[in-house]
């Protein structure tokens, strides 16, 4: 089959254009580590890839390094026939510098390029036209002018393009030096002022609305309320969604294992499969949905307002602007938010922000906080008359998670900033147009989001379910206290009695590694209350009478601040930094970090 | 005088890209249309020193202290 490939600079709609071309089936692939993304469809009888869009064949970090080798890789491969060129029809000047050095590519490699004049439409709105055929027999190379978005132009293109696949235009012969970068730009300048439409009418509409986005006060409320809503949405509307997957997998399993009947084998479904499963599938939703709004946040051109908007502040420890997200996300989930890292430009500070977004207090901490928080603080206590002491004691967790998050990076921005492999990007970001994002693209990047974490935690989620399932279960017959598991946390009991707890929290903790909501309910288990994690406030009144104390309550709540118990969190780690050390030594190192402060705060304030 | 003294509103030409600057970075502004002659119009400047926004050709950038510094102008700024 031959093969078409589609580049073009950042913000030129090219992902709608293969979008259009290519509709609903599309292939994604990944490369370990960094974010770029091959996107690979079928139009006709053609093979049709989506590269990653570029500034410039010159990489500045190893993300763009990758891109352009996959690229010259592509260029030069035989299949390929066709090099299709998109251009922002409203930035001729920007899009044609990368376009010729995309054209001087080809021909080395022999190949024909066609340009594309996308969102033409919006040259039109202005009561502008561009020169599609003199512009053409400037560059040497057939220009079609189109927009994605209205389909304008889109049909007249495909029809050409299952021709031009086949049988590629001759390659004309230019009398330029194409390996002067100095005379490639001052190309571009010299087209882009024949041929294209005059820049201040295009920045003045986008100007305008950044005259409000970006004003130190308006600009500021509209940035919380759109992080406000972000938040929101992962917090709270993905709930009903993460619900409906666990009442299926309850509905299936409770099917499945009707036929097995009871036993050995239903224990195993039960337990290590349906529930190692529904542990890691219930964060599918808020995957998808964080990866929606911030997919909407991306292509409507604001996620670069608000990397501008955090960068001087986050700077300061090492981050970048476009940390912001990530770590309000970590607040919600880790694992969509390690995803959404995927946004930072510089890949040294994507691996500091990916490296500290598990200290942020998830959602599946909560139970964890609220059960020792009813533990250690009565209900109707106050703090300085008006506030009430558990939601402070609750805000006291979440503050020092940040704290730490942003020490921990303080700590990693000194100590990578000899790598070489981690080069920093400097911060130069352009703003691009405001514009109402196209449904296709996003619903792809939706969907592939999902997949994309089920494939990547699915094997180790399994691996780890089922070595504490085993422990847990065997010998057959016995409770939890006489199992492997409980027999490990007697012989381990010295590790936790600086903390002042006994084998039975020893126990919570270890099973909390697959995942920290577990905690309750292995403590609820121990503590002979079924159904703990409904009935909070049943197990608190147990341990409080068993007796807790303050210093070892404060040290077990300041351990799960800090450490990483997930392992799905660890899968996806490993999967975005490509290194299984980063994320299995992460889990390693936090674990060690959270005893060292637990065990601190326990005997200061005395177990 | 550097991009990075220039006042909101404020006009003027690049001179050049200061030798400071790493190859690859200078290369890159150079793709984005910090050339010398080219006309850059300042459109606000950040609190605390943060990044400050311009307008180049058909372009608007975010550029951070460090970069703008290293940004050289013609002499005269116009607002």
């Amino acid at each position: 089959m031959k093969r078409i490939i589609l580049v073009g600079k950042p913000n030129s709609g090219k992902s709608l254009l293969f979008n259009q071309l290519t509709g609903l089936r599309q292939k994604v692939a990944n490369f370990p580590g960094v974010t770029v993304e091959l996107k690979s469809g079928q139009f006709e009888d053609l093979e049709v890839i989506d590269f990653p869009g570029t500034y410039s064949l010159h990489s500045l970090s190893r993300d763009e390094e990758i891109a352009i080798d996959k690229l010259g890789e592509a260029v030069h491969d035989q299949q390929t026939s066709l090099v299709v060129c998109v251009l922002d029809a409203t930035r001729l000047e920007r899009s044609l510098v990368f376009a010729l050095q995309a054209q001087a590519l080809a021909r080395k490699n022999n190949k024909s390029v066609v340009f594309v004049l996308n969102m033409i439409d919006e040259v039109h709105r202005y009561g502008e036209s561009i020169d599609t055929e003199k512009l053409a027999a400037e560059l040497g190379g057939p220009v079609y002018a189109l927009s994605a978005k209205t389909l304008e132009g889109v049909a007249a293109f495909k029809q050409a393009l299952s021709e031009l696949g086949q049988q590629p235009p001759a390659i004309q012969q230019l009398d330029i030096d194409a390996d002067d970068d100095q005379q490639l730009v001052q190309r571009a300048q010299s087209l882009s002022k024949r041929f294209g439409m005059k820049a201040d009418l295009v920045l003045k509409s986008q100007n305008r609305i950044d005259k409000f986005m970006l004003n130190n006060v308006l600009g500021g409320v509209a940035f919380l309320a759109i992080m406000f809503f972000l938040f929101q949405s992962i917090f709270t509307w993905a709930t009903p969604l993460m619900d409906g997957v666990e009442f299926l997998l309850a509905e299936l399993a409770h099917v499945i294992t009707s036929f097995t009947g009871e036993g050995i084998i239903t224990d195993f479904l039960n337990d290590a499969i349906f529930g190692g499963i529904g542990s890691f599938l219930v964060f599918v939703p808020q995957i998808m949905v964080l990866t929606l709004i911030i997919g909407i946040l991306e292509d409507s051109g604001y996620l670069a307002r608000a990397a501008l908007i955090c960068h001087k502040p986050l700077s300061f420890f090492g981050l970048s602007g476009r940390s912001f997200i990530p770590y309000l996300s970590g607040h919600a989930c880790a694992i969509p938010a390690i995803m959404a890292a995927r946004t930072i430009e510089s890949p040294r500070k994507r691996l500091i922000t990916m490296m500290t977004i598990p200290l942020m207090s998830c959602s599946a901490r909560l139970p964890v906080y609220a059960l020792l928080v009813a533990v250690l603080i009565p209900e109707n206590a106050t703090f300085l008359g008006i506030f009430n002491l558990q939601g402070a004691a609750f805000f006291g967790l979440y503050l020092f998670g940040i704290c730490m998050a942003l020490i921990v990076s303080l700590v990693l921005n000194v100590f990578t900033k000899k790598d070489e492999n981690l080069t920093d990007m400097p911060f130069i970001l352009e703003l691009p147009s405001y514009r109402l994002p196209h449904w296709k693209p996003l619903i792809h990047r939706v969907w592939n989001s999902g997949m994309q974490f089920i494939k990547r935690a699915a094997p180790i989620i399994f691996m780890v379910s089922l070595g504490i399932w085993v422990l847990g279960y065997f010998p057959v017959g016995a409770d939890l206290e006489h199992s492997l598991l409980g027999k490990i946390g007697h012989i381990i009991e010295p590790i936790f009695a600086p903390l002042g707890l006994d084998w039975r929290y020893g126990v919570a903790i270890l099973m909390s590694f697959l995942a920290r909501e577990v905690f309750v309910g292995a403590l609820g288990t121990l503590f002979g209350i079924a159904g703990a994690d409904e009935n909070i406030s049943g197990l608190a009144a147990n341990i409080q009478a068993d007796g807790l104390s303050l210093g070892s309550g404060i040290g077990l709540l300041l351990f799960y601040v800090v450490a990483l118990q997930c392992v799905a969190t660890v899968a996806v780690l490993k999967g975005e930094t490509g290194k299984s050390s980063i994320a299995w030594g992460l889990y390693a190192a936090y674990g060690i970090l959270a005893y060292i402060i637990g065990v601190t705060a326990a005997q200061l304030i005395g177990v | 005088m550097t991009l990075w003294e220039m006042k909101a509103k404020q006009q003027a030409l690049i001179h050049s890209l200061s030798a400071k600057l790493s190859p690859a970075v200078a290369g890159r502004l150079h793709e984005m249309g910090f050339n010398a002659g080219q006309a850059i119009l300042c459109l606000r400047r950040s609190p605390l020193r943060g990044p400050l926004v311009v307008q180049v050709g058909d372009c608007v950038y975010s550029l951070e202290q460090e970069v703008a510094q290293a940004v050289l102008l013609e002499q005269s700024a116009a607002s």
